[in-house]
This record gives structure tokens, C-alpha cells and sequence, in this order.
């Protein structure tokens, strides 16, 4: 297992460098359809605005210097400055808008996975049962509206309404443990409500596969009770396949609550990246990039290290 | 045999491709959900083409005198206003262009990448086809809405440039699915067939991949299509999509992400209603496509059946038997016709120390006699009529719970696939301690004692090693043996054996029933052993039931049936072993026509038609169970008139 897990943490290499390239490829993409320093500056930019610009961006050498270089400072953790500020580091904006976002998006993973697993195993019992069907449609409506919808209705009914909870803000772990669960949780639930819907219709759906299956069967043959079918014989299987798509969510979900953050006046990363397209602050984009692949390449590994654990075939191949 | 596992193959015939669209529309039309999501659909692009036959009032004209705003609905304004004291009704149907404006965008991109990427990557394979999928993975590994953002701002903010990124985003989608088909397909021995005659490679994907291909594309359309609204809708609510006074579903949540908590929720009701709506239409519709295509799976093994009231039977259990089952029905129920009856009457019985052989084609019902002897039937199937009793106990209609203190215990079951009934997941040890830890009280550590010498038991060499090795790491025959030795492991008093060697290579069939003949011999354990072949039955049964489609034919001595069958059916299957064909010139003889399926019953005999001595009586009259003599029964109108024409002139046979 330890060799399997060191050549996965190896392969994710070749995973971020392709991440650094296409990061990369933004401020090229854009210096090819025209200044960058123009249109951070404004129409009527001064030389000296311009030239700093382009002083930052490194315009002057040849593109795969720029690369190298640019790559070096990224892997020491500089990811530059601001456009738009030029004394304040990327690295510090991203370091204070991470942890709202991280918050959240743990939380609704948290959520999200095990009640997904545990909705996902209760229809799979009895397919096509009431509570099999209950669940089905209610998981169809869920996944096909957007977590910010979804936080809106949360936030009037449980914040506005009854007030359970303040509708807008953060409140950080420092000032207080439980103000800032009380600030995570209507977001974080906007977030999980997709990724457990996701999740129970995978695991009902592998699990339906599995305890059709010819081993599941001898297993009861053997006297093995229902509780243990499911839990020893058809879970480890059907996890196998909905691990992969808990991946292919987590990762979509660092995509997404951006703009459940928005619907809770939360400043986390979502502001940070929006505000940073419109105003053409392209360095923070690109800092923002960095850090989102890198969670994704973390989610990635996590995956594939699960993965060895739940299949002997894989896990025994390396 | 498989037959026992999915009972109503005869719903899969194969169809011409017209019946099978019309099937197709057919159970289209009778989900009533992807109707409804048609009709949304469609009302949809009629507000796209046409949004002023739809909405009379003009999407961005509000009131200046900011009197009407922020209205809930009424008779003038159907949906409400908004804080500028436009008509929600007509901006949300206006909304439907920008919507079908992004899917059209992003698709065309998305496919127009993804299908020829895929079809390409495919189609070539080696280094091309992992390089092309690693950096296609990679794009698919990253948040759709962070390439969103990138494209945005490289193309600056428009819904038609954010529309850009999430096509290159879903092309990864569709470079997949085709790679995946187009793999597959190219494997395939009609392609290589193509390929060797000189077909251009053009015309074999055309020809070939692209039937195959199209189906898994339409489903991945519709299920796309509302991805895309929904990223679309997330990223014009970002204010990184569409223009701000925009009738855009995602821009008026956005307008109205604040005020919402002041003015009542009914202000993002009608923009978020039509959002999720059509999302959800285009994945209902994609799942009902998905449904209509292939075949559903509504059971699984541990369904129970339902129980139903089975009548019982006047037919009397043989006192000495060990399992003894008595004119046993099972029917499984069909979508809204008559059931179907799969067994018809099936009486059998097992004395202490006997080996029972079961023989007859695929289909005739021998598995799932016994499986639902062991109230094992597979969901949606049923008894309907009969009585079991094993070890002196009535079994017909036990619980769940008392089963499961039997099943394992007293009754071993070997089944035909040895790979496939083992846990991929489990080490095999784990497996085989299992019946030892629920039956016995062993703790842990005597149970793995015990596996490892159940396994030397079965010659599993180094047994030690091998019980911490999980099923993939044995071959066939070994795996086989795993089988019985959890079997085995409780000392049961019958051993049911279904098909054991059918999926093993010739030279291992011969160990394994050798195997099973040591365990007889030493142990005296009882066995039912299942099979089509009948050289498996003269080799190990003391005695032989014959079943054909459904119904016990025959029954007796193993000795007498293969020197003097009483029916057909037992005689046609004696002359197509190979160990009864004279070496002359004459083919192997076949038996023609095929066993009939459970949904079409001949009226009479169900041999009948394929018996070379049928008369009109066997056609319109299904022949009684005749009992002969305890143990020895046969189904034939003229099973006296026959007996010596029958006669086997066969005698070498090593019996």
C-alpha cells in the first residue's frame, strides 16, 4: 500500500505542472488580444502605470524564461502581486480568503458524503420501494437547482424568517468556534444538498448492481444476515465507483461555492476571482487558479489513494 | 445456466431496429415525467423562436413611476414585477433565448471537440490515445466554473464568452464517452471482418461506431444541456455571463440577491422556478432516454420475494427424505399481463447419503427448483403452489431469519461461476470464515485455523498462504475449490451443487467432481448436483431427476434410465453424449428445435414438438406425473407403448 500511495503522490506531479501551464497560458492568451497593462491601467493609463505593469508580468523576456521563472516562484509560494495594487501579494489576499471557502466547502463535503451514503444505501434496500422513489425524485429536483438558488431559500426561510441564523457574513474561527459554525452552516448546507443528491443516486444505483450480483447471493446462501449483505459485501464494491464521482463533485464544488458566497456576502475566494476578471487582474487570477488545482490535485490523490484501499485488483497491480 | 437469473430473456428478442424505435417512443410516451419535460421543452423553444406570441408585455420596460414594483402576482402582471417594475412573466419567457442561446454555444463547441477528439484517440490508440486522455483528464479534473473563468477573462466578461469556456469544459464529456464506445467497438470482430476487407476507415465509423455511439450521445445531450444552463445561470448570477439588464434567468437572481430578504421570496420564485424546471426537464429527459434504451432493473438478490399465499399440496412428503419438494409452482409476474410460470408442478426428494443428479437443457428450470426450494427464488419470482421440508422441518414458508440459521449450516450451495460468487472486494479467507463465525462458536482466530484447513482439505496448495489472497488471484478451478470449502465448512448435511463444473477447463471438471465424490464417500453427505451434462451424472449419482421446460419428465435409478429411459426427451439427451456415437459416419445427434419459452407453453406436452413420437393427444393434452414406484416417476402419454423401442442399445457405458 505505501509503494501504491508514493507512486500516486508522484503521478499528481505531472497533474500540476499541466495546471501551471494552462495558468500560465491566461496572461499569454491575454498579451496575445492585446495589452494587459492598457487594460488594467484604463483607457487614459499613464507610462508609469504601464510600465510597472509590465514590469510585474515580466514582459520583457522571451516567453519560456518567463515560464521558468514565473513557475519558480509560484513553487516558493510567491504567486506575485496585485495588478491593480501594486504592494499588495497575492498570496496574502488568497491567504486571507481561503479559509471562508475552505470552511464551507469542507462542510458541505462532510454533509454531503455521508448522508448522501446513508440516503443512497437506505433506497438501494428496497428498489422501487416508497422510500426509493421519495428519494429519487426529490434527488432529481435537487441536483438540477444551483446551490446559490438553494442558499437563497435557506437564507429566508432559516435566517430571515425564523431567524435561526444571521443572514449575511463571516465570522472567523479565531473571533469564535460557534459563530463561525452558525456563519458556515446555511452555505455549507447550499453546497452539500447537489453533492448528497449526486452521491445517493450513484451509491443506489451501484449498490442496486452489487446486490444483484452472483456474489451477494451466494453470501446468502451461506447464511449471511441482510444488515451484513449490505454493509461487508455490497458497500465495499459500490463504493468504488461512487468515489469517483465524490471526486468529480468535490472538485465541482470548489467551482461552485463561489457563488454561494455571494449569496451570503461572504468575501472568500468567489468575490476575490470575480472582482479579479472584471477588473483584468489577471496575477490574481492566476494565484486563485494555482490554489483551486492544487485542492483539486489534492481531492485527485485522495480518490486514488481510497481507491487502492477499496480494490485489491488496483492497489495489487503497482 | 443463466436462465434461473434473468427469467424473461423472451422480453429481450432480438427486434428489428423499426420495432425497436417504435418501442423506444412507445415507453417514452408512457413515462409521464418525460412527457411533461418534452412539453416544457418545447414550450421553451417556442419562447425562444417566438417570445412575443408567448409574453405580450415588453422584458424591459418598467415603471418609471416606480408604483408597480416588486408586485406578487396578479391579473395584470401573471409572475409579479420586479424592482424596476418590469413584467416577470415576460422576462422570464424572454430569459428562454439566453438559455437556448448558451446551450447552442457551448454544445456546438463541446461536441464539435469532444466527438472527433474521442473518435480520433480511440481510433488510433497507444501513445497518441494516453496522451490525448491524460490532458483531456486533466481539463475534466478542474471546477467547470474556474475554466469559465479563465476563457472570461482572457475573452473579456459576455455570456458568449463564458458560454466558450464551459464548452471547452464539456467537450471533456463527450471526448470520453466516444473514446470509451469507439474503444469497445474497434475491439469488436465485425470491425476487424470491415477492417480486413478494405472498408476506409470513414465508412467503418459511420457504419459501425456511430450506431453504437448514438444512443450514449443523446443521453449525454439532454444531461449536458442542463449543465450548461446551470452554469450559465451560476455565472451570469457571478455577473461574469450575460449583460446586467439582460432578461437572463442567472442576471435576474443576481438582481435580486439582495432585496429578496426585504420584499418576500417571491421575487427569485419565477427566475429560479424556470431555472430548475428546465434543468430538470433536460435530466429527466436524459434518464428516460436512458430507461427506454435498455432494460430495468428493479430487483436485486436480496430482495425477498413477496410472499403470497401458496397453496399447499395433497402430494405426501416421503418420510426418509432429507430435502423433499412436492409439486412445487413459481411464477414471476410480467408488467400488467398474466404471470408467467417458470416451474410447473417440480416434486423431488433427496435421501440421506444420496447423490441426486438434476439434468436437463438450459432453461428447464433445474437452478431455480432449487433455489427456491431454499427460499432463494430471485425477486420479482415467486412460489406460488408446494411444499418443501428438509431435515424433517416444513421450510415452504419460513422467514428471512430461519433461513439464514440453515442456509450455511445444514445446506451448502456450490454455484456454477466460482469467480464471480466470491467477493471481489474480501480476501478469501474472510469469506470462507464467514459460515463459521454466524453457525458455529468459533472465535476469530480457531475460524481462520479452520479455514486454512478446510482449504488443505480441498487441496488448495500452501493454504496458508493463499487465504489471505483475494479472488482475483485464483484461477478457476482453485476458486472452484474456495467454493466448496465454504461449502464445506459447517459439515452440512446436503450439498446442493449447481452446474460446479461447468465453467472450468476439461481437465479441471474431472478433479473437481472427484473432489465432490471423496467428500460424499468420507464425510456421507447428501448431494443434489445440477447439470446439463449427463457424463457428469453417470459419473456421480446414485440416482437422476430429468427436467424439461419447467416440469420434473423423468425420474429413477441413474442405472435404469441409462439403459432403459421411459421418456423422449431423457433418450434424445442419452444420444447426444458423445460417449454413446457409434464412431460411424453419422453427425452427433442434436435434438432439433429449442426448449420453448416460459411465456409460450406448448398447450399439450411441452416436448411435443420437438418429439419424434408425438401424437395428437400429446399436443392438446399436457400428460400427468405418474409415479411408478417410490422414486421413479416419468411424464409421457406413451411411456408404456415406448419401452422397448426406447431401450438403449447402449451397454458399454462405465456406469
Amino acid at each position: 500500500m505505501a509503494k501504491y500511495i508514493a507512486f500516486r503522490v508522484l503521478a499528481t506531479i505531472p497533474l500540476l505542472l499541466a495546471i501551471a501551464v494552462l495558468t500560465f497560458g491566461i496572461s499569454v492568451a491575454m498579451e496575445g488580444r492585446g495589452s494587459i497593462a492598457v487594460s488594467v491601467c484604463g483607457e487614459g493609463a499613464t507610462q508609469e502605470c504601464v510600465t510597472e505593469v509590465e514590469a510585474a508580468l515580466g514582459l520583457d523576456d522571451p516567453l519560456p524564461t518567463r515560464f521558468v521563472n514565473w513557475l519558480g516562484d509560484v513553487v516558493q509560494g510567491d504567486l506575485g502581486t496585485s495588478l491593480s495594487n501594486r504592494n499588495q501579494l497575492v498570496g496574502d489576499l488568497i491567504g486571507e480568503r481561503i479559509w471562508p471557502t475552505l470552511s464551507i466547502v469542507s462542510l458541505s463535503l462532510l454533509i454531503g458524503i455521508s448522508l448522501g451514503m446513508f440516503f443512497g444505501i437506505s433506497a438501494a434496500i428496497r428498489p422501487g420501494g416508497l422510500l426509493d422513489r421519495t428519494l429519487s425524485i426529490v434527488a432529481a429536483s435537487v441536483i438540477a437547482a444551483p446551490g446559490f438558488i438553494l442558499g437563497m431559500l435557506l437564507s429566508w426561510w432559516l435566517a430571515v424568517r425564523w431567524g435561526w441564523f444571521d443572514p449575511v457574513g463571516y465570522v472567523s474561527m479565531g473571533e469564535s468556534t460557534s459563530g463561525w459554525l452558525k456563519s458556515i452552516t446555511l452555505p455549507g448546507i447550499a453546497l452539500a444538498l447537489p453533492t448528497l443528491a449526486i452521491v445517493q443516486r450513484q451509491l443506489r444505483s451501484s449498490m442496486a448492481n452489487a446486490l444483484q450480483s452472483r456474489y451477494v447471493l451466494a453470501a446468502r446462501a451461506r447464511g449471511v444476515r441482510s444488515s451484513k449483505l449490505i454493509v461487508s459485501h455490497a458497500l465495499p464494491n459500490a463504493m468504488i465507483p461512487t468515489i469517483t464521482v465524490i471526486g468529480f463533485r468535490a472538485a465541482a464544488a470548489i467551482g461552485l461555492t463561489v457563488a454561494v458566497e455571494v449569496v451570503f456576502g461572504i468575501r472568500g475566494m468567489g468575490e476575490l476571482l470575480v472582482t479579479s476578471i472584471v477588473n483584468r487582474n489577471v496575477t490574481v487570477l492566476q494565484g486563485g487558479m494555482i490554489v483551486v488545482g492544487l485542492a483539486v490535485a489534492t481531492v485527485n490523490l485522495l480518490v486514488d489513494i481510497s481507491y487502492g484501499f477499496l480494490n485489491p485488483k488496483v492497489r495489487l497491480e503497482k | 445456466m443463466t436462465a434461473a437469473h434473468s427469467p424473461v430473456e423472451a422480453e429481450a428478442l432480438p427486434d428489428k431496429p423499426q420495432s425497436q424505435r417504435r418501442r423506444f417512443w412507445r415507453r417514452m410516451f408512457r413515462n409521464p415525467l418525460a412527457v411533461l419535460s418534452m412539453l416544457w421543452i418545447a414550450f421553451l423553444v417556442l419562447s425562444w423562436i417566438w417570445p412575443e406570441l408567448v409574453a405580450t408585455k415588453d422584458p424591459f420596460k418598467g415603471d418609471p413611476t416606480l408604483q408597480d414594483i416588486f408586485l406578487t402576482p396578479n391579473g395584470e402582471y401573471w409572475l409579479g414585477t420586479d424592482g424596476f417594475g418590469r413584467d416577470y412573466f415576460s422576462r422570464v419567457i424572454h430569459g428562454a433565448g439566453f438559455a437556448f442561446q448558451s446551450i447552442f454555444i457551448a454544445m456546438s463547441i463541446a461536441v464539435g471537440i469532444g466527438v472527433p477528439l474521442g473518435l480520433f484517440s480511440g481510433w488510433r490508440g497507444g501513445r497518441i490515445d494516453r496522451t490525448i486522455m491524460w490532458f483531456n483528464d486533466v481539463i475534466f479534473s478542474l471546477p467547470i466554473v474556474l475554466l469559465a473563468f479563465a476563457v472570461v477573462i482572457v475573452l473579456t466578461p459576455s455570456l458568449n464568452s463564458a458560454m466558450v469556456g464551459v464548452g471547452i469544459a464539456m467537450s471533456t464529456r463527450f471526448t470520453r464517452l466516444t473514446r470509451a464506445v469507439t474503444l469497445a467497438e474497434k475491439e469488436e470482430l465485425y470491425v476487424d471482418a470491415a477492417r480486413i476487407t478494405g472498408l476506409s476507415t470513414p465508412t467503418i465509423l459511420r457504419r459501425y461506431i456511430a450506431p453504437n455511439l448514438l444512443p450514449s450521445l443523446i443521453v449525454q445531450f439532454a444531461i449536458i444541456a442542463g449543465a450548461i444552463i446551470l452554469i450559465g445561470a451560476t455565472l451570469s448570477f457571478l455577473g461574469v455571463g450575460a449583460n446586467l439588464d439582460d432578461p437572463d434567468w442567472g442576471v435576474m437572481l443576481s438582481r435580486s440577491r439582495v432585496e429578496f430578504r426585504r420584499v418576500g421570496i417571491w421575487q427569485i420564485v419565477p427566475p429560479a422556478g424556470a431555472l430548475v424546471l428546465t434543468v430538470l426537464s433536460f435530466n429527466l429527459l436524459g434518464d428516460a432516454i436512458r430507461d427506454s434504451l435498455g432494460r430495468d432493473k428493479t430487483s436485486n438478490a436480496l430482495t425477498v420475494s413477496k410472499r403470497v399465499s401458496i397453496t399447499p399440496t395433497d402430494r405426501p412428503h416421503r418420510e426418509d427424505s432429507l430435502l423433499s419438494i412436492r409439486t412445487m409452482d413459481v411464477e414471476f409476474p410480467t408488467g400488467g399481463g398474466d404471470p408467467v410460470q417458470i416451474l410447473n408442478g417440480v416434486s423431488m426428494a433427496v435421501q440421506p447419503g444420496e447423490t441426486l443428479g438434476v439434468v436437463g437443457e438450459s432453461g428447464s428450470g433445474k437452478s431455480m427448483t432449487v433455489l427456491s426450494a431454499l427460499g432463494l427464488t430471485p425477486a420479482p419470482g415467486r412460489m406460488t403452489r408446494g411444499s418443501v421440508k428438509f431435515d424433517g422441518q416444513d421450510v415452504t414458508s419460513i422467514s428471512e431469519r430461519e433461513w439464514q440459521k440453515i442456509r450455511g449450516k445444514d445446506i451448502g450451495v456450490i454455484f456454477q461461476e466460482p469467480i464471480a460468487v466470491l467477493n471481489p472486494a474480501l480476501k478469501v479467507g474472510r469469506q470462507i470464515m464467514e459460515p463459521l463465525l454466524l453457525h458455529t462458536d468459533m472465535d476469530k482466530k480457531a475460524a481462520r485455523e479452520r479455514a486454512v484447513e478446510l482449504l488443505a482439505e480441498v487441496k488448495v496448495p500452501d493454504p496458508r498462504r493463499r487465504i489471505d489472497q483475494y479472488p482475483h488471484e485464483f484461477s478457476g478451478g482453485m476458486a472452484q475449490r474456495v467454493g466448496i470449502a465454504m461449502a464445506l465448512a459447517c459439515s452440512p448435511k446436503l450439498l446442493i451443487a449447481d452446474e460446479p463444473t461447468t465453467a472450468l477447463d476439461v481437465t479441471v471438471q474431472g478433479q473437481i467432481l472427484d473432489l465432490l465424490m471423496e467428500i460424499q464417500e468420507e464425510r456421507g453427505t447428501s448431494i443434489v448436483i445440477i447439470t446439463h451434462d449427463l457424463g457428469v451424472i453417470a459419473e456421480v449419482a446414485d440416482r437422476v431427476i430429468v427436467m424439461y421446460g419447467g416440469q420434473v419428465v423423468e425420474g429413477g435409478a441413474v442405472d435404469d434410465i441409462f439403459l432403459r429411459p421411459r421418456h423422449p426427451y431423457t433418450k434424445a439427451l442419452l444420444d447426444t453424449m458423445p460417449q454413446n456415437h457409434h464412431g460411424d459416419d453419422s453427425p452427433l445427434a442434436v435434438i432439433p428445435g429449442v426448449v420453448p419459452s416460459p411465456t409460450d407453453w406448448p398447450a399439450g406436452c411441452r416436448f411435443a414438438p420437438r418429439c419424434e413420437h408425438a401424437t395428437d393427444r400429446c399436443r392438446d393434452e399436457l400428460p400427468g406425473l405418474e409415479v411408478l414406484a417410490p422414486g421413479e416417476v416419468v411424464r409421457c402419454h406413451h411411456h408404456g407403448e415406448l419401452r422397448e423401442l426406447l431401450a438403449s442399445e447402449w451397454t458399454e457405458v462405465t456406469l
